[in-house]
């Protein structure tokens, strides 16, 4: 076991290695790139304090929980995108014939295809999040360490969770090779994510709960930080994240079984 | 004009041939629109209004909202810059044809599919959450409000197409346009009303073009604005499209001077 966690540490330091040589050489497009998404992070943080100027609670939380709700979405979506951003090329990487050689190297072609790109813009924008994270941990009641301890596992078990949606999206690409935009309408019902789900109406909440479980991902973290999860829904997202897995990686197996090769 | 109408109907027939892609570029929009809606309900609480938007207002703000993206923001800035870069738009140049006119037929017909489907889905989502509309009964209105989203979608095509232009002189211009569009989509009130940001950012965002392409027509289709104030920020909207077009003509025809047709 230990070798092989080597061997692909190795092939991600590698190929993330190139990726940041990469961005490096493309100065004002990375740093045009790092500008927006700065910018979006700060419009949005802007307008949860502007609003927050004209009413005191949202659904019941106050500005300071409602700024751990959007920091937490922030730090899984931004952690999913600097490891998994492979998979927003992978509809290219298939129809463009790339993943033959993927196929024939000696390393899983799934690992090579979610992993092997690394976003270190997303890097560098996530810092700032985690500082402001850390500045609205300040700012709420002190909480026990078994607090700290759910909320980080919690922010693990959502990452793993929008890691199987990954590897659902890249078998996707494999299996029709034109579903160019499931990893952007993934990226927009995420959008979702940046409030709390208890603002949004029963049925819409049910299905971010139970069918695209950006509640899971995004809500369950923050809300258990605070204490409002019981231990029923705690151990329903870590059972969700343990069946989308191997749910997910058994799509990607078949998948890969039926491909034929795209190109020459 | 013939061959910008045959361009338009071409570009409308492969919009409808992606289907796949069309429907799920839909339903990620229709996501953010639920998003948006959810919460600004959940703002409102049990009060009247909020920010002297009614809760009609606000669905129709949120709906609107909808339209107006699809149809303003639908642009081919993108495009362009990959053909710059990749040297494809040689072909364009030697042709009988004004580029911009045929960006522009391309760019009506990508806005006639997604204009259809937005008002599909805001009818859709206005039945399912059976709220009431603010429809306004003074034809003026709707003539202001339909000169003012047209003028709107000329004014982000040129921006877009000024922005884009900057292919021409690196091949990193892709930072940059993604830039101008996160600012451009949060300045132009198209995530939420520019009223809820504090005086000071709200007055010097309104010396910019950016909010007559969303805030602007929805405020006036809200009545929010006499007719007066209405035709004067119209005549303003218009100057502001001139300024922009000769902009944006003057940088591309000295990029076409400096064009060197790179992998061309």
């Amino acid at each position: 076991m230990r070798p092989l966690i080597v061997k692909y540490g190795r092939i991600w330091m590698r190929t993330a290695s190139m990726a940041m040589q990469a961005q490096l050489s493309y100065r004002l497009g990375s740093f045009g790139f790092l500008l927006g998404k700065m910018i979006r992070l700060f419009f949005f943080f802007a307008f949860m304090a502007a609003v927050f100027q004209h009413v005191e609670q949202v659904a019941g939380y106050s500005l300071v929980e409602t700024a751990l709700f959007f920091m937490t979405f922030n730090l899984v979506d931004m952690s999913a995108q600097i490891l998994f951003r492979g998979v927003y090329g992978a509809r290219r990487t298939v129809s463009e014939g790339d993943f033959d050689f993927y196929l024939v190297q000696p390393c899983s072609p799934l690992f090579r295809i979610t992993c092997s790109t690394v976003d270190f813009l997303d890097m560098v924008t996530i810092l700032p999040v985690i500082v402001m994270t850390g500045m609205v941990f300040a700012r709420l009641p002190a909480m026990g360490w078994e607090r700290h301890a759910l909320y980080w596992l919690l922010i693990f078990n959502a990452v793993a969770l929008i890691y199987a949606i990954h590897v659902l999206v890249a078998g996707l690409a494999v299996r029709t090779q034109e579903l160019e935009s499931a990893i952007w309408i993934y990226r927009d019902v995420m959008f979702m994510g940046k409030f709390p789900v208890d603002v949004y109406a029963p049925s819409v909440r049910h299905a971010l709960t139970f069918v695209i479980p950006i509640a899971v991902m995004t809500t369950f973290p923050a809300k258990a930080f605070l204490g409002r999860l019981s231990t029923m829904w705690i151990a329903y997202a870590f059972a969700v994240t343990a069946a989308a897995l191997p749910l997910s990686c058994l799509y990607w197996n078949r998948s890969v079984a039926r491909y034929t090769s795209s190109s020459s | 004009m013939k061959k910008y109408l045959i361009a338009y109907s071409i570009a409308l027939q492969e919009t409808l041939q992606r289907r796949s892609t069309l429907i799920m570029d839909r339903l990620g929009g229709f996501a953010v629109v639920i998003s948006l809606y959810s919460f600004w309900i959940a703002l409102i609480g049990d009060k009247s209004s909020f920010l002297g938007y009614s809760r009609s207002e606000m669905l129709t703000y949120v709906l609107l909202l909808n339209i107006l993206r699809s149809f303003v923001f639908a642009g081919r800035g993108w495009q362009l810059v990959g053909e710059i870069s990749s040297g494809r738009i040689s072909s364009y140049l030697v042709r009988p044809i004004s580029y911009h006119g045929y960006a522009l037929s391309l760019d009506l017909a990508q806005k006639s599919v997604h204009l259809v489907s937005a008002i599909l889905e805001v009818s859709l989502l206005a039945a399912l959450v059976r709220g009431q509309l603010f429809i306004p009964a003074d034809p003026a209105t709707w003539l202001l409000f339909t000169a003012s989203v047209v003028v709107s979608s000329l004014l982000f095509f040129f921006l877009e197409f000024l922005v884009s232009s900057l292919a021409f002189w690196t091949s990193e211009s892709g930072g940059p346009l993604f830039c101008f569009e996160l600012f451009l989509q949060f300045a132009a009130g198209a995530f939420f009303p520019l009223d809820v940001l504090p005086e000071g950012l709200r007055r010097a965002l309104e010396i910019t073009p950016f909010p007559y392409m969303v805030y602007f027509p929805i405020r006036l289709f809200l009545q929010k604005i006499t007719p007066a104030q209405a035709l004067h920020l119209l005549t303003l909207e218009t100057a502001w499209l001139f300024a922009v077009a000769a902009a944006a003509l003057f940088v591309w025809r000295r990029g076409v001077r400096s064009y060197a047709a790179e992998g061309g």
